[in-house]
């Protein structure tokens, strides 16, 4: 169904991910030491459904 | 008779029983021992065991097997030890040799991706040729200072992952990190080493100047920079420029209307109020300057005129200001995020703590900083530096009758878009012991990678944020004392103690080779003044004596790891863990407190940023102790004493367990919390958090959530598989017509993608009602 003529952009480019690791921010996981990517991955979010009442 | 002997790589040399005695000799002597006969006794004692096992041709590893026996049957303990220390160090000695080597072929021949030492440091990028050079100093500085500078008893306990001695590269050359005095550094100008730089006139200069001070220092220390009150320092540029537009503005009004040697006139009555009464035209325009100045120009160009003239200045300049301070502002973020340090391998650690500055200039640094860095870089990138803190205080920008409670507001918007500011909480009572009204140089700061320096044992009366910084720090393996303390508690503590006495001892050791360099060799550091008194000395004076303003500090990592050790429960889990965490980080900063009180040193304790560290320390002990359920089964140890991070627990939960470390640790801590989610949805609760770990007595605080950015689009958002805004998957292409339909096609080509920071979708978003 695709156009050959329809101008494209974007082949290959991937998405950036901004994480933050001990207080620094970093723009892909790429430049993350091992055991540094295994905390990232593992980490759980934490919910505010409860407490908000001790405010 | 023994007559040859197998030496480690396999040949075989003649027997000499002197290279016996000697080995004996020089470890009795290492213990004072000058008895040579008696080393001659003991090396016939140890032939005469090796005979008598029938080890015709032994081996050096038998030799020294039976050394060490014949030593301690002899009674000779402690030369014994001795022995096996300098045995151990000839050992490593020559496993360093081969293994730095490998390191280096590693760092020649493989990429980053697949060599861990290349991303030991995330901003390091260690394919660059500067990179890889910086890696190649760095590993065999480590291996040296491992051989030939620390004690071996020290080297043996970094080898062995009992501790870790951070930045070891750096060991004889410098100290970690300083929080600079930009006001007292830009007062009269100062002098980079490769030029001097008059006083700043304007805000522009100003945080130019800021970015060179930070690069400059940056390259003298192996740490981070922090600018301890970046809005008082840059108020005073914003003052200046207002002066310089506001007098340009007279001066074209006046033009215009006509008005003969309106330059001279202008320029000479400006001066005129400010010789007499040291007034400039002021953001608060109530501040007396205009009275005096109408006073002066009315006589000369009439009352009318001068009306027509103040208001059109007062108005464009009002106007001016604040374009010129967002300029100022956006330039400093894009300059700390491109230049370079140290060989152009390294983007300087920069961080900026600030929002406690009332006056109108303060507040204008404050607000243009953080519309700046909402905003983002060139093609609305999240900025990765400086990192900054927001100061919160009651009375100043807390509560909504505060001054500043509409930047406080701003700073939880931006965090919840930028991931910052991070948050430090100036009421907390161990910060708020030091806070006087008016001294900014009291409030606590923060560095990027949590260190913390106000009190100041070595000098109560200068207990301040300004010129100080860490010397160094250590952290201890907590796991690895839990594991071997096989749930006995109290012998746990024993060991602590002992390990905690062994890392002072080799904070002192480091802290002689710091204290014997001199001014010249940090040359902007000490030579501009920016370290404390620094600049009462001379370039060939020993620093020494200033640095005891510094640090000297214990962490510690993995104490969530160390109570599942124990006791079998981490202290998200069980109150009982809790309180035994308590004791134990409580315990470690006794012992530094009685260190400072006997020393007048400052020995502080930090909840260790575990960046290289995490890894290594459970890499070790599960070779050594094998998977242990809880504490060796991941590949990382828990940060600190954070709760591990794939522990389900809410925030107020998390927050509330984690506040009474951060009074304990008095060097620094920090505690996270991630937020499912886009929290610019949901300002109020991203707000709240922050509230929360102000009143639970948090120091430092920081809300981690996802910020992903597609730069086709440059949509910055949470982005799961598919780009909410263009519709494309992670290496997808997308029609241009498609993006220009979405009004975020601007100069696309093959080669440079992504454009916009200002698609509509982002300009319809609602915030929350703040
Ligand atoms: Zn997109």
């Amino acid at each position: 169904m695709k156009n050959e003529n329809i101008e494209m952009v974007g082949q290959g480019v991937g998405f950036e991910r901004i994480r933050r690791i001990t207080g620094y921010l970093v723009g892909t996981l790429d430049r993350f030491n091992d055991a540094k990517r295994a905390e990232v991955n593992d980490r759980v979010k934490h919910g505010l459904d409860s407490g908000m009442e001790r405010l | 008779m023994i007559t040859q002997i197998v030496k480690r790589d396999g040949r075989t040399v003649p027997f000499e029983l002197d290279k016996i005695t000697e080995a004996i000799y020089k470890a009795a002597k290492a213990l004072g021992g000058s008895d040579r006969r008696m080393a001659e006794d003991l090396a016939k004692q140890v032939v005469a065991y090796l005979e008598e096992k029938n080890l015709q041709t032994p081996t050096v590893e038998q030799i020294q097997d039976a050394v060490e026996r014949t030593l301690i049957e002899n009674g000779h303990a402690r030369t014994a030890k001795e022995f096996i220390l300098y045995r151990s160090g000839r050992t490593r000695v020559r496993e360093m040799n081969t293994r730095l080597m490998k390191i280096y072929e590693d760092l020649t021949f493989r990429d980053a991706k697949d060599n861990d030492i290349k991303r030991e440091n995330a901003n390091i990028d260690g394919d660059t040729a500067m990179g890889t050079m910086l890696k190649y100093g760095s590993e065999g500085a480590k291996q040296f200072d491992e051989m030939f500078i620390l004690k071996p008893v020290h080297s043996k306990a970094h080898a062995d992952g009992d501790i870790h001695i951070h930045d070891l590269d750096f060991y004889t050359l410098t100290t970690t990190c300083c929080q600079i005095d930009l006001t007292k550094l830009f007062t009269d100008g100062f002098s980079t080493g490769h030029g001097f730089l008059r006083e700043p006139n304007s805000i522009q200069s100003y945080s130019a100047l800021a970015c060179i001070a930070i690069q400059s220092n940056q390259n003298d220390q192996h740490g981070g920079q922090s600018v301890p009150s970046f809005d008082y320092d840059m108020a005073k540029g914003v003052a200046k420029s207002y002066r310089t537009l506001y007098r340009n503005n007279m001066i074209k009004a006046l033009e215009f209307e006509g008005i003969e040697d309106a330059d001279s006139l202008i320029r000479s009555t400006l001066e005129k109020v400010e010789a007499e009464t040291g007034l400039w035209p002021a953001l608060n325009a109530d501040n007396g300057f205009h009275a005096k100045e109408a006073e002066l120009l009315i006589p000369v160009i009439g009352e009318e005129a001068y009306k027509k003239a103040y208001d059109f200045s007062r108005k464009f300049t009002d106007k001016e200001i604040d374009r010129h301070t967002y300029q100022a502002m956006e330039a400093l973020v894009h300059n700390l995020n491109t230049m370079h340090s140290r060989a152009g391998a390294q983007i300087p650690f920069s961080s900026l703590n600030y929002g406690t500055d009332t006056s109108p200039e303060g507040r204008m640094v404050t607000r243009n900083l953080l519309l700046a860095t909402e905003a983002g870089l060139g093609n609305g990138e999240t900025a990765i530096f400086p990192i900054h803190i927001f100061k919160v205080k009651e009375g100043v920008n807390y509560n909504p009758e505060d001054p500043n409670y509409d930047l406080f507001k701003l700073a939880c918007k931006v965090s919840a878009e930028r991931l910052f500011p991070n948050f430090s909480f100036l009421d907390a009572p161990y910060n708020l012991q030091y806070y006087k009204p008016g001294h900014p140089e009291t409030e606590a700061a923060y560095m990027g990678c949590r260190t913390r320096v106000v009190a100041n044992n070595f000098d109560p009366s200068r207990s301040v944020v300004t010129g100080r910084g860490n010397l160094s720090f250590t952290s201890i393996n907590l796991p690895r004392l839990a594991i071997k303390s096989n749930h006995n508690v109290d012998f746990f503590f024993e060991q602590l103690e002992r390990e905690v006495e062994l890392v002072i001892d080799q904070l002192n050791e480091r802290f002689k080779l710091q204290a014997g360099k001199k001014v010249r060799n940090y040359p902007f550091l000490m030579g501009q003044g920016i370290w404390i008194d620094s600049d009462k000395l001379s370039p060939d004076d020993t620093v020494g004596e200033v640095l005891k303003h510094g640090t000297l500090t214990v962490g510690f990592i993995g104490l969530a790891e160390c109570l599942t050790a124990l006791v079998g429960k981490h202290h998200g889990e069980s109150a009982a863990s809790q309180n035994l965490g308590l004791d134990i980080v409580g315990c470690m900063r006794k012992r530094l407190d009685e260190e400072s009180r006997r020393t007048g040193l400052n020995y502080t304790l930090i909840a260790t940023p575990a960046e290289g560290l995490s890894g290594r320390f459970v890499r070790l002990d599960k070779k050594k102790y094998g998977v242990i359920e809880g504490v060796t089964d991941k590949d990382y140890y828990t940060n600190s004493f954070h709760i591990p991070v794939r522990f389900p627990i809410s925030a107020y939960e998390k927050i509330r367990l984690e506040a009474p470390y951060h009074a304990l640790t008095n060097a620094g801590h920090i505690s996270y919390i991630e937020l499912d989610g886009d929290p610019v949805k949901n300002l109020d609760a991203f707000e709240s958090v922050v509230r929360y770990m102000k009143e639970c007595g948090i120091g430092y605080g920081s809300i981690n959530h996802p910020v992903d950015r597609d730069p086709v689009c440059g949509y910055t958002g949470i982005i799961d598989d598919v780009c909410p805004r263009c519709g494309r998957r992670e290496g997808e292409a997308v029609s241009v017509e498609k993006l220009k339909k979405l009004g975020v096609y601007k100069h696309l080509n093959a080669s440079t993608l992504g454009c916009c920071g200002n698609a509509d979708e982002e300009a319809d978003r609602i915030p929350n009602t703040l």
